[in-house]
């Protein structure tokens, strides 16, 4: 099992290094390799599946346009998944009228960006039409450091790095996350236990 | 594999083998063999797999020819290098927005537990909405399909369907334990993809049961003929059919892909009550039919009790969706219904006797 991934990941590297000397059949296997999930993560961010994937298809004509620069990129996923959120972040941010700050000012604090105001805001929407999910209670950070963690697989660098944090900050939100996803779950139960009583 | 007694919720959480199987279902009879061997650990395996579905939500999925168009466009972009800045910017956005597909949140999950069937049945589907309904409850939860039809789930069944069945047919997919009443219509038979498991109606009543987890997916029928195959997504050299009638057994193992039936005396298989229940009543009080179709059902019906105190019926209901049910006891009591999500109101102004 370990072998086969390991021997997966480096005809990875190697179809980027080839897509980095410009074969054409090395960059439709990175678009077939990370459309997909690069979509998912994009859904973590906006509702707007037609943004995402314009955003998705902008990113892949970047990266074409600048391979011979991108060869010592060792980390593929993470690279694509920091690129499609810097641009996405970028583009709804475009869109909302609301947000003129500058890129600085965004620095300064993590938690109460525009960028994340923008994010909350259209999260929200997406989530008023769904059921309650205990996720939803979590800071949008966290479950994204969530999500990137363990269905991702990402490394707590890889995160960091993609997120644009401290490593010990990724660590934070992911011990909070999942502490708070567990009483979640336990209040869930509870309640669900006292709902089928009060049924019978 | 007895390492596992003493793992917590968070051991689970962590072990990336784990999370494997549950968000893409490696490795499963490993897991299910552990999940067997361990029941001290099965709480903790269930929250853990809760959690990491919290975690994960729901995701969109793009079909296999969505992705293949955006391919071949991406490289048809870079193939005219030098314009590409020039035009893509505006068309594409529109090529966009038109090829825009709203597929249901579950379609990643299923593409990886049933493997193919989904995308089977995706690709026909395209332009319509599909609506995943997950039963994470212990009570059965009815769903009731665009064309009436009624699907009961059993805890952790699921179903998805499109938002408007297509011209000629009724498709849908589904994994877990359920029974269905399908709403008659020969001119456009109801399909049901489950495992690997591809089952032909067009009017009729039967349970399903395909766990992901189990080696074989069952049937049972209970009024009307049932047609089954094996899907072929799955085996496309072999055309294994057969045809079932009430009280008919089947069972297709998953593994060769040969199905064995059998007659039984009631058509019970996943213990649901609505299995072998034929709702004859004669001169029974309002409420009490009321009730059995609460219970069959798993929806809340709300009505005057003291209205309908004089209420009787004396009825024959065999295997049509609740809402015709519904239908029918409404003419006798001339009162009507409206059916909201799985709470139904009956406003009648009571019988006179």
């Amino acid at each position: 099992m370990k072998q086969k991934e390991y021997l997966h990941d480096t005809y990875l590297s190697e179809r980027w290094l080839q897509f980095c000397a410009g074969d054409k059949t090395a960059f439709g296997d990175l678009v077939d390799h990370n459309f997909t999930s690069l979509y998912h993560y994009g859904t973590r961010f906006s509702p707007d599946k037609g943004l995402i994937k314009d955003c998705i298809q902008d990113l892949f004509l970047e990266i074409w346009e600048k391979r011979e620069k991108l060869d010592h990129i060792i980390s593929i996923k993470p690279y694509l998944f920091q690129s499609l959120r810097n641009n996405l972040i970028a583009r709804l941010k475009k869109q909302s009228r609301f947000s003129n700050l500058s890129a600085d000012e965004e620095q300064v604090s993590n938690d109460s960006t525009p960028e994340l105001k923008w994010i909350t805001d259209e999260t929200e929407a997406l989530n008023n039409s769904r059921l309650v999910n205990g996720i939803e209670l979590l800071p949008k950070r966290q479950r994204e450091a969530l999500y990137l963690k363990y269905y991702e697989d990402l490394s707590h660098e890889e995160i960091a790095a993609v997120m644009g944090l401290q490593r010990q900050a990724v660590a934070n939100y992911l011990h909070y996350g999942i502490q708070k996803l567990r009483e979640y779950w336990k209040y869930k139960t509870i309640l669900l236990a006292m709902i089928i009583d009060f049924m019978l | 594999m007895n390492n596992y007694n003493n793992f917590e919720v968070k051991d689970w959480i962590d072990h990336p083998g784990f999370r494997k199987w549950v968000y893409r279902g490696e490795q499963d009879s490993f897991w299910v063999s552990v999940l067997e061997n361990t029941p001290s650990q099965t709480e903790n395996i269930e929250q853990a797999i809760d959690i990491l579905r919290m975690v994960r939500g729901e995701l969109d999925n793009i079909s296999d020819e969505e992705l293949a168009s955006r391919k071949s466009k991406l490289l048809g972009y870079i193939s005219q290098e030098g314009q590409v800045r020039s035009w893509w910017r505006g068309r594409w956005f529109q090529a966009a927005a038109i090829l825009l597909l709203t597929l249901g949140f579950g379609g990643y999950y299923w593409k990886h537990f049933t493997k193919t069937p989904y995308n089977a049945v995706l690709s026909r589907l395209e332009n319509t909405t599909i609506i995943e309904v997950i039963n994470n409850n212990e009570k059965v939860k009815l769903v009731t399909l665009p064309d009436g039809s009624s699907v009961i789930l059993k805890k952790n069944a699921r179903i998805s369907y499109p938002d408007e069945f297509s011209a000629d047919k009724r498709e849908v997919v589904m994994q877990g334990e359920a029974f269905f009443e399908v709403q008659k219509n020969p001119d456009k038979p109801f399909f049901i993809y489950s495992g690997e498991m591809l089952t032909k109606v067009t009017g009729t009543s039967f349970s399903i049961k395909a766990n992901a987890t189990e080696k074989q997916v069952q049937l049972v029928v209970k009024t009307g003929v049932v047609e089954i195959s094996v899907n072929n997504a799955v085996n496309k050299t072999k055309t294994n059919q057969l045809t079932l009638n009430p009280n008919q057994l089947v069972t297709l193992n998953r593994e060769n892909n040969q199905f064995e039936k059998r007659n039984v005396t009631e058509p019970v298989l996943i213990n649901l009550p609505i299995e072998s229940q034929y709702f004859t009543f004669k001169k029974t009080p309002v409420k009490d039919v009321f009730k059995a179709l609460e219970l069959a059902y798993g929806v809340n019906i709300n009505f005057d009790m003291q209205v309908t105190s004089k209420c009787n019926i004396t009825a024959r209901l065999g295997d049509e969706p609740i809402r015709e049910k519904l239908e029918m006891i409404c003419e006798v009591l001339n009162a009507r219904f409206e059916m909201k999500n799985n709470t139904i109101s009956v406003y009648s102004n009571g019988c006179e006797k």
